[in-house]
């Protein structure tokens, strides 16, 4: 059975009958928004099922879109959180990629700014490491991408998208060794995206995260994940009553290959590694439960089948 | 860019040039300096790296006087000002308070102001000066100027007189030259020092 993400948008009545559907075709919910009247959700669906959620929602008004972002966890980093950078660009291309089902954080580095002082620091480092993708939202000039795209990149592991202002062609040709994504024409720019050209802007990176995302998920395929993300979110909010407690908006929030956890490490790591999935096996012996460099968050990093054996 | 008479970006990279252009542009509109500035050329070369704006402004018109935004009306032991314009509502009250005390002024709501008791005459009220917003034009100028050149330039050198301005700004030291550089951006611009 493969899942597919997409989202499901509709009336607030009666839509606890497409969540019970989708949780009855062993499907998850990753994320309910209710918004006046209307309902959004975010979820992972059999692939040959979707046609039945369609059937079943149409009296409802309801409807499921594709939306591969969901269940994916981004970094958008800009070189500082000052005038500069935000809200345009930094937070257009976070609030899109937002819209699209993904949950994105923005990360601004502390010394990202300018060319021979540009640097990234080791905690900027590893909150980057903890996403599925990080997206760089670069300067204007060609010059400056090319001399401090090397300090910015050193020790980010996760797939790289660069979103700078010199054309496509031009941001190929200056990084070296190549990152798995690059969008041109976008640099630093002081103004609402809101002309159509700029949507399409936007629009490509999305083009761009996903066509990375899709090359990730197929090197999973190779090697699949001993347990669905998804389903460790379910049962943690089964399991450890505490999640209903935090107010963040998404207290579990599911990437690819995990989960974070919004509790704290110190007094909610032990719970967690003990909660049972099936037939004894735990959270433990599929995952790895480590501290997160945001705040003291938990990162629950599922194992692959090569290396426990189980598949559950 | 209607108001200003010439506006060029000099850059080495064309595509940067024109990003720089818009910047500009987003940037000075929002601060509502375009009004103010005649001439503007920036030059930018990021292998330096170095930022220079240099430009002229327009003489800027008058001082704000409280005929600018509020009528007057003259009553029997006291004058009741209407305001049209609460921008520069809190520089009069506080020159009124000086002018006359706290206890001849009085505030009945957003758009009233009435004195009591005051021996000047309605026209000499309408002629006190309340603000000079050529004071903070530099500010305003410099401020815009951080915005719009790249971040992490922090060694800046600002110039402002005579109705010119320069604004340079590097991550290095800059240039012992410097003046020569900004002295050729101003001829091009037709400007002799």
């Amino acid at each position: 059975m493969t899942l597919v993400p997409v989202t499901y948008r509709g009336g607030i009545y009666q839509h606890d009958i497409v969540m019970d559907l989708i949780e009855d075709l062993g499907g998850y919910v990753v994320q309910k928004h209710v918004l006046a009247q209307e309902v959004v959700l975010q979820c992972f669906v059999p692939r040959d099922d979707i046609e039945l959620i369609r059937e079943i929602s149409r009296p409802l008004f309801g409807e499921v879109i594709d939306s591969p972002l969901v269940g994916t966890e981004i970094a958008i980093v800009s070189p500082s959180l000052e005038i500069h950078h935000l809200p345009h660009p930094s937070c257009d291309i976070a609030e899109y990629t937002r819209r699209l089902g993904a949950k994105s954080n923005m990360v601004g580095m502390a010394r990202g700014v300018g060319k021979r002082i540009a640097a990234i620091n080791d905690e900027e480092r590893d909150v980057i490491n903890e996403h599925d993708i990080a997206v760089l939202a670069l300067g204007n000039f060609e010059h400056c991408i090319e001399y401090k795209m090397p300090n910015l990149r050193r020790g980010i592991e996760v797939p790289i998208v660069l979103c700078g202002g010199p054309d496509k062609e031009a941001l190929q040709k200056i990084v070296d060794p190549p990152v798995e994504g690059y969008v041109g024409n976008v640099g630093r720019f002081m103004h609402r995206t809101k002309e159509s050209e700029e949507i399409g802007k936007l629009d490509e990176i999305i083009a761009e995260i996903t066509r990375v995302l899709g090359k990730k998920r197929d090197e999973i395929a190779k090697d699949p994940l001993s347990v669905a993300p998804a389903r460790l979110m379910n049962l943690i909010r089964e399991k450890v009553p505490a999640i209903h407690e935090v107010t963040s908006p998404t207290p579990l929030t599911v990437q690819m290959t995990g989960l974070r956890v919004k509790l704290p490490y110190d007094s909610f790591a032990a719970a967690i590694r003990q909660v049972e999935i099936e037939d004894g096996i735990t959270i433990g012996d599929v995952a790895d439960v480590v501290p997160s460099r945001m705040r003291d968050y938990i990162i629950v990093r599922v194992r692959p089948f090569s290396d426990t054996n189980v598949v559950i | 860019m209607l108001a200003v008479e010439y506006f060029e970006v000099e850059c080495g990279e064309k595509t940067g040039a024109e990003f720089y252009k818009q910047i500009a542009n987003d940037v000075l509109l929002d601060h509502n300096l375009l009004k103010v500035i005649n001439k503007l050329h920036i030059f930018i070369d990021p292998k330096v790296p170095l930022f220079i704006a240099t430009g002229t402004l327009k003489k800027i018109t008058s001082l704000i006087r409280v005929r600018d935004f509020a009528n007057v009306n003259p009553q029997e032991g006291k004058m009741t000002l209407v305001i049209s314009e609460e921008t520069y509502l809190a520089p009069m009250l506080k020159i009124f308070w000086q002018r006359f005390g706290k206890e001849h002024v009085e505030q009945p709501d957003r758009f009233t102001v009435i004195l009591y008791d005051v021996k000047d005459t309605p026209e000499e009220i309408e002629e006190i000066v309340v603000a000079d917003p050529s004071e903070s034009l530099f500010k305003d100028l410099i401020y815009a100027f951080k915005c719009i050149a790249p971040e992490g330039f922090r060694l800046r050198k600002e110039t402002f007189g005579n109705n010119r301005f320069v604004f340079v700004a590097s991550e290095n030291t800059l240039a012992e030259d410097i003046d020569t550089l900004v002295a050729a951006k101003f001829a091009l611009m037709g400007e002799t020092p």
